[in-house]
């Protein structure tokens, strides 16, 4: 994997640069929930708050949607948990790549769908000493934009959405496109690539019938159960030892 | 909000920070283990594999627009298309991601006047 040459810039510039394609994508839905929260009968206060310390959009409009509707708090609560288990295996992936310090487990606030992907991708290819910077700085541009698409939308939302409905409909295109280019790299042989592209077609259906928060771990799982079956018959072919 | 939705908001903040971070203090303390024992295999291989697909599957999911329709079903591939054109030229981040937004928004722009 190719290293990146800092010697330009730090690696907080590095990170800032690296997290500013996931304003397209942050902004938009946070002001929509910004919207819906205050709708749904959440102060502004309350909704920015909501943002800053649960920090998980899906599960977030899950919360406001359960609570506004008189669902029970503990199966809220169970709700929004299960929503967010997929984030169980994104520690663990990037863990070989960050020093001893103690602040990193503090740091994994900042740890949602979209920075793992970054960090995924990008902590290999850093110097150990620029690794905690770039993670700061891109987890903070993420978590600010959050916080700040959401204060807009608690506030004037409904004036955002009228005056521009294009920038809504446009900008979440960044995050696919960031997606792609992360995951591009990683079409280096016939088992990653089945893999890939099985795994992305199954998401691609499973959203598209309506099991939103259920597509990303089972369309990974059917991904995983492809590469097993593909490297057992690459083994048993011969192509491959192991 | 009342003071049980108070403590509801901070229940679910504390155990979506919890699902983050008890992982990786678990997985750095078997890195320890393992470092330690001079086992050759640190990460589990299973686990290598399923990081990259939780990518892909979260590409997928977003590949599906906020309102599907023959226009942004278009924009989506067009603008997807010009994404990895570009990232085969320069091999970075932010070019290709601004030149798929801004294709993917011209085609929807270009797709309204038409229609």
């Amino acid at each position: 994997m190719s290293s990146v040459d800092l010697s330009k810039s730090s690696a907080w510039q590095q990170g800032a640069r690296d997290a500013l394609p996931l304003l397209g994508g942050y902004i938009p839905v946070a002001i929509s929930f910004g919207l819906i929260a205050v709708q749904s009968g959440f102060s502004a206060l309350e909704t920015v708050l909501i943002s800053a310390l649960i920090y998980a959009g899906a599960s977030q409009f899950l919360f406001i949607a359960m609570v506004a509707s008189g669902a029970p708090l503990w199966l809220v609560l169970v709700m929004t948990l299960l929503i967010n288990a997929r984030h169980l295996v994104y520690g663990p992936n990037i863990a070989p790549y960050l020093s001893n310090s103690r602040w990193w487990p503090v740091l994994m606030h900042g740890l949602t769908d979209q920075i793992f992907a970054l960090a995924h991708t990008r902590l290999p290819q850093l110097e150990e000493k620029d690794r905690m910077g770039w993670y700061i700085s891109a987890a903070l541009i993420a978590w600010g934009s959050w916080i700040i698409g959401t204060a807009v939308g608690a506030i004037a939302g409904a004036e955002i959405t009228s005056r521009w409905p294009l920038l809504g409909e446009v900008m979440p295109f960044a995050l696919p496109a960031l997606f792609l280019v992360l995951l591009a790299p990683r079409f280096t042989s016939v088992q990653w690539t089945l893999t890939m592209i099985v795994t992305i077609v199954a998401a691609l259906v499973l959203k598209l019938m309506g099991m939103t928060n259920s597509a990303i771990p089972l369309a990974a799982l059917c991904g995983v159960s492809l590469f097993y079956l593909v490297q057992a018959k690459l083994k048993a072919e011969g192509k491959i030892h192991g | 909000m009342d003071n049980s939705l108070w403590l509801l908001m901070l229940a679910c903040a504390v155990g979506t920070f919890l699902l983050r971070a008890l992982p990786l203090i678990w997985m750095r303390r078997h890195l320890v283990r393992r470092s330690l024992s001079n086992t050759t295999e640190a990460m589990p291989v299973w686990l290598t594999v399923l990081a990259p697909t939780m990518i892909a599957a979260m590409f997928g999911v977003s590949l599906v627009p906020a309102h599907p329709g023959m226009s942004s079903w278009l924009a989506t591939l067009l603008g997807g298309l010009c994404t990895i054109l570009v990232w085969r030229r320069t091999r970075s981040l932010g070019w290709p991601v601004c030149i798929g937004v801004a294709v993917y928004g011209v085609v929807v722009v270009l797709l309204k006047m038409i229609g």
